[in-house]
């Protein structure tokens, strides 16, 4: 018995060691990229789909009308060329020809005509169909609303129209100045009708019930495990598209593995943790692999509840009376310490993510002024709110002020989703980082951990948080996407119920100062300046603290980020169109010079763009 | 003892029945917002209300279930809603039960001949080093959470013999270490029960007798002693089976493998009432059957068990 | 009838003292917990969510290694590990030992009756077959979001399973032996069932509930673990060795932050190998075989 297991043990040493003298054993090919991802996509039904995994993975499948360049602009794609009507609210386009639809095997199914838009935004105004971007399209294209109520039953009578084989026309419901954009989105992209009568209610449930026109095919798509895009050879523009193949592997604990499998050269691309960044960046040799990330336009910003629904113990009366008062509010407004809460998340330069407005830097451009550095939102956008003297003047304000009317500590109920590691403790430092600079006496913030489960629904939605952090995404490139999660028909917030803040027609004063600016849709400058003033009052009135925009963080890679079409909304960063496998993963000396370059030659085409 | 068996058979009928019943209208009572999934935000009130229609949650609950069973009762498992919307539930499961059935067979054959084989030389006397190392493994294997020790497997076996990270389906050697990861922890049982019963019966008077009359100890160990005491083991196998069924949610987390591990937490967390409710089908109907096979191996092999209405029963 | 100077229990009290490996164990899990009792109260003990902050840069002092000033270092907000860690393992052990208590009284209880009484042995086995085929996921996130993360909370979720195995147990180890020749002649004697339960079942009990017990500690230590990787465990606010562990797993790959990973282990280790050794020790000597 003993020498059978010698003997076994020594033939599993030799083949240990046979193993182990072999190097790579994973070879790869030229020009392929690998990655590893940790946020499975639930369907590639892109005309139904809105998360951004869907989102950034769709994007390398199908092409839209418009496409974004590397700096921003709006480049021609599968429309050639487009003009409006006087009053803006007639869209003509003259679609590309020889564009072709190609199936999961990169055989050709078809070409590409105007027809496939209607079909498109049929399909998503069937309300049957569950698209979940069908809103977007019923507030800008004429009867959409109706149709998808099933008011109208003609789809003919909505506003788009195939006018010959290759004209679109959009007929929209006012003149809407950002509808280029809104273009962009999903809702708006083309499918063959042929192709979905064949597929059924399969479209979209893998590779194969899908059609291509896109720079990339997905050749191989095992859910939760890998999937394989391969270079569409027919693609229109298949120059601008260097990488031939792209390897993508599933795995859930992405962020502790995926770095030790870039060390190993598994993969070639990675994002490096909070949890680990200190040691890669003390190491000398990984410190030359890793690169920053860019941020994104995902805004940040914490919330005063007008409306607590709270129970008795948080003290919901003594928040209201608390909240309605402006000093109270500008206190703690300059008493919090952003640049210490995003330490949590971002050890090394905190401040590339802070944001002092809502809506953020290098969103939109009013000529080449950057929308933030309009008067009156510049003076926000140039400082720090946090400020502990200012705050404590307000904090000596409002305790005159409210003697007597209200009991302090005045508690304040801060709930955060449990769920979410880097919430846990960025609500635990700020929490001990207000109290200690206004003191215990003053304020009594109570964090309090909720299930992930219908959190929104529950919580946010329920008014049950007196001060809480939310935060929003862009729709389109406008400033008025970011108004929205203050809208009083949106559950998300309560500050329509602000005391002594009436303005005409029964609606707020920063209602009205949203809708003049809405209302103005000729002079895009000056639509833009009145949008910046209705968000520097609700910035100077504190009913909210702008915090951060999301990205960030650091990747080891051998992408470029500075070759992704650059998007104001919208997940397109995972479209690998125009991006080249570089040799070396960058450096961070690297990224700083192309950062450098890549401003400066944003700035001259906007300049160029004026004239 | 058939009458036994087909009254259980009834029976376990009846809490299928009411185990999916439950389940059901357990998963009803989970927040409106799960079923409109991670754009909630984005969606405004008449999106809402018509997803959730259209989703057949607005219907009165005996009429979803009523519906509920008509669909089961023609063996259609349903379409998923949440986790692959539009695929059918059948195929989903078809794809990844494979997986873990497989790793699970492997890592069970294997803790099965190890397990049982170190439960063996660790209840003979006369293998000290053996019995001590045995022991120091059943120990560490118990106090090591499993979350730990599969993830510093997989950082340092792999770097050391050069083996890829995760596993792909079309390279055999990245199968290995998941299969041994997975067998470490029922190895330890195996054998801390194997060694059990092999010292219960190894005391037993019949041995002292077989030794006293000149037989070899080899002799005694292989032909009584290890039927004796391996008699015993087959009742944890029913649990075992429906173990590899279900796959380790770590192990397969850690390998990229597309199994059923982790498939009912995510589907429940997801609020895809379909797949919850096959999974909950396969899994209770396994576990119910399982029992009663555990029940009626027991009786069968004790024969001072009785099962049923006594005879003599005062 | 002479009295024949058997007692159970004596016998097994001595059987468990001769072996010296479990008393030392014993002794380690005495100290252990009167140690963790009272370290709040020693002098210099830093609070467990108290952010620690440099006073010269403002800045946290996140992920110190272990030192002079911070025992076990401190956490990526530069929370006091060693505060965290008790703290963590007071709170675990708490839970550990609640749900041992309540799954071994209501599992036995259920298990003795399940497995005795044969009128009842029908409704039990199915009410036993509809519970444990729920999946607990389902009930957990339920529970989870009716009622706010806390420790009362964790301890109900365990607790609302976990007498399930306890009681198949004893009622496999009660259908065994009730058929046995000894108790049909007790009974037909008309010995009342308490009597027969108590005298000739209950220490065959004894010494598998004990082990059970004792194993239930570590086991609810590990479930607790499993649901933190899942989502459904404590808030980081209130620590324990669950989320503890599950914080550090991150850290695997770092050298330098292993440590926020391999003390809550260690400590989990040494609870788990402590109460496997005192459950193994006293089940042997509490079985009647070996009281000679």
């Amino acid at each position: 018995m003993k020498k059978l297991l010698i003997f076994f043990i020594g033939v599993a040493v030799v083949l240990a060691g046979w193993n182990a003298s072999r190097h790579n054993w994973y070879d790869r090919e030229e020009n392929e990229l690998r990655m590893v991802y940790s946020g499975e996509v639930t369907t590639l039904n892109y005309l139904t789909a809105a998360t951004a995994n869907e989102i950034s993975l769709a994007v390398n499948f199908v092409d839209s009308l418009v496409e974004y360049d590397r700096f921003g602009g709006i480049k021609p794609c599968l429309a050639t060329e487009w003009n409006t009507s006087e009053d803006g609210t007639i869209w003509t386009f003259k679609i590309r020809k020889g564009v072709k639809w190609v199936t999961h095997e990169g055989k050709v199914y078809g070409k590409l005509v105007a027809q496939d838009f209607v079909d498109g935004l049929k399909y998503v105004l069937t309300s049957e169909n569950n698209s979940r971007t069908a809103n977007i399209v019923y507030s800008v294209i004429k009867n959409a609303k109706e149709y998808y109520n099933k008011e109208i039953t003609d789809f003919n009578e909505i506003g788009i129209k195939a006018l010959d084989e290759y004209t679109l026309q959009y007929t929209l419901n006012k003149p809407v100045p950002y509808f280029l954009s809104i273009l962009n989105y999903l809702c708006f992209f083309p499918v063959k009708g042929q192709f979905l009568e064949e597929v059924g209610d399969r479209f979209g449930t893998d590779n194969r019930y899908i059609l291509y026109n896109g720079p990339y095919v997905m050749i191989n798509y095992e859910p939760h495990h890998r999937r394989v895009l391969e270079k569409n050879e027919y693609y229109w523009d298949k120059d601008n598209v260097y990488i031939q193949r792209i390897t993508m592997t599933y795995n859930k604990e992405a962020n502790v593995l995926a770095p030790e499998m870039f060390l190993r050269g598994e993969i070639d691309h990675v994002g490096i943790g909070t949890d680990i960044i200190h040691e890669w960046m003390n190491n000398p040799v990984k410190r030359n692999l890793i690169r920053p990330n860019r941020t994104n336009f995902f805004s940040y910003f914490f919330l005063f509840n007008f409306n607590p629904q709270f129970s008795e113990e948080y003290e919901p009366v003594n928040w209201l009376v608390a909240v309605n008062n402006r000093n109270f509010r500008k206190s703690i407004f300059h008493a919090m310490d952003r640049k210490s809460a995003m330490l949590t998340e971002e050890p090394y330069e905190p401040e590339k993510r802070l944001l002092n407005t809502i809506t953020p830097r290098n969103f939109i451009s009013a000529g080449k002024i950057d929308y933030t550095q309009l008067e009156p939102l510049s003076k926000f956008t140039n400082r720090d709110s946090f400020d502990e003297k200012l705050a404590l003047t307000y904090k000596n304000k409002a305790i005159e002020e409210l003697k007597g009317k209200v009991s302090f500590p005045v508690k304040i109920l801060m709930p955060y989703n449990a769920a979410s590691r880097q919430w846990a403790n960025r609500v635990q430092v700020i929490e001990q980082q207000l109290e200690g600079v206004l003191g215990k006496d003053y304020i009594d913030i109570i964090i309090e951990p909720n299930p992930p489960t219908g959190f929104l629904e529950r919580v946010r939605d329920s008014g049950k948080y007196a001060l809480m952090e939310l935060n929003w995404g862009a729709d389109f490139a406008d400033p008025e996407t970011y108004t929205h999660p203050f809208r009083r028909d949106s559950t998300s917030s309560w500050i329509h119920m602000a005391r002594g803040y009436e303005g005409e027609n029964g609606y707020t004063i920063y209602e009205n100062l949203v809708q003049r600016a809405a209302d103005e849709v000729m002079d895009i400058n000056k639509r833009y300046q009145l949008f910046a003033e209705a968000e520097a009052f609700l910035i100077e009135e504190a009913f909210v603290i702008p915090y951060s925009v999301g990205g960030g963080g650091y990747a080891a890679s051998r992408i470029n980020p500075f070759e992704i079409s650059y998007s104001p909304f919208g997940a397109v960063s995972g479209r690998f169109k125009g991006l080249k496998l570089l040799k070396t993963p960058m450096s961070m000396d690297e990224y700083n010079l192309l950062y450098k370059q890549w401003e400066r030659e944003r700035s001259e085409r906007l300049k160029g763009a004026e004239k | 003892m058939i009458r036994y068996i087909s009254s259980r058979l009834i029976q376990s009928v009846i809490t299928l029945f009411a185990v999916l019943t439950i389940v059901f209208m357990l998963m009803r009572l989970m927040p409106v917002e799960g079923y409109l999934g991670e754009s909630y935000d984005k969606l405004d009130e008449i999106q809402r209300e018509k997803i959730i229609e259209n989703l057949g949650l607005k219907d009165p609950i005996h009429v979803q279930l009523k519906k509920f069973y008509k669909r089961v009762a023609s063996g259609d498992l349903g379409v998923s809603i949440a986790y692959r919307p539009g695929v059918p539930v059948a195929e989903i499961l078809k794809s990844k039960i494979p997986y873990s059935l497989g790793f699970g067979i492997a890592s069970l054959s294997i803790s099965i001949i190890s397990g049982i084989t170190l439960g063996i030389f660790m209840a003979d006397s006369e293998g000290k080093i053996l019995k001590r190392v045995g022991n120091i493994y059943i120990i560490l294997i118990n106090s090591i959470p499993a979350a730990i020790y599969y993830i510093l497997i997989q950082f340092y076996i792999t770097d050391i013999f050069k083996l890829p990270m995760l596993f792909y389906i079309d390279r055999p050697i990245s199968w290995i270490l998941p299969v041994l990861s997975l067998s470490l922890g029922t190895t330890a049982t195996y054998a801390l029960w194997m060694k059990r019963y092999m010292v219960d019966e190894l005391n037993k008077d019949y041995v002292k007798l077989a030794m006293a009359k000149g037989l070899k100890r080899r002799e005694v160990m292989k032909k009584h002693v290890f039927l004796n005491a391996f008699v015993p083991m087959i009742q944890y196998l029913p649990s075992s089976i429906l173990f590899t069924i279900s796959g380790s949610i770590y192990i397969e987390s850690l390998y990229s493998i597309p199994g059923m591990g982790g498939l009912l937490v995510e589907a429940v967390q997801r609020q895809d009432n379909p797949l919850v409710e096959a999974i909950v089908l396969i899994y209770s109907s396994i576990g119910i059957i399982g029992m009663l096979a555990g029940d009626v191996l027991m009786a069968i092999l004790d024969p001072r068990i009785k099962l049923g209405k006594r005879e003599g029963r005062i | 009838m002479m009295n024949s100077g058997y007692s159970y229990w004596n016998s097994t009290i001595r059987a468990f003292m001769k072996n010296k490996v479990s008393l030392f164990f014993m002794a380690l899990m005495a100290v252990f917990i009167v140690f963790i009792i009272i370290q709040p109260y020693l002098p210099n003990q830093k609070s467990p969510n108290v952010i620690y902050v440099d006073d010269t840069t403002g800045l946290q002092l996140i992920n110190m290694p272990p030192g002079r000033e911070f025992w076990f270092g401190t956490n990526s907000i530069g929370q006091d590990m060693w505060a965290r860690i008790w703290s963590g393992t007071r709170t675990s052990l708490f839970i550990g030992i609640i749900v041992a208590l309540w799954e071994n009284a209501i599992g036995l209880i259920i298990g003795v009756i399940w497995g005795y009484v044969r009128r009842l042995e029908n409704i039990i086995t199915s009410i036993y077959n509809v519970i444990n085929n729920l999946p607990r996921v389902i009930i957990l996130i339920l529970l989870a979001y009716t009622m706010k993360p806390g420790v009362l909370t964790m301890i109900f979720t365990m607790c609302i399973t976990g007498w399930l195995d306890t009681a198949r147990i004893v009622r496999n180890i009660v259908v065994i032996i009730r058929d046995r020749e000894y108790n049909i002649a007790s009974r037909i004697l008309g010995t009342p069932a308490y009597r027969i339960i108590y005298r000739n079942i209950l220490p065959y009990l004894v010494s598998v509930l004990v082990l059970k017990a004792t194993l239930s500690i570590p086991a609810a230590i590990g479930y607790e673990v499993f649901l933190t990787y899942i989502g459904l465990g404590l808030p980081l606010s209130i620590p324990s060795l669950g989320n503890l562990i599950n914080e550090g797993r991150g850290y695997i790959t770092v050298p330098s932050l292993r440590y926020q990973l391999m003390i809550p282990a260690m400590v989990l280790s040494i609870i788990t190998v402590s109460f496997y050794a005192i459950g193994n020790a006293f089940a042997d000597a509490s079985d009647p075989r070996n009281h000679f």
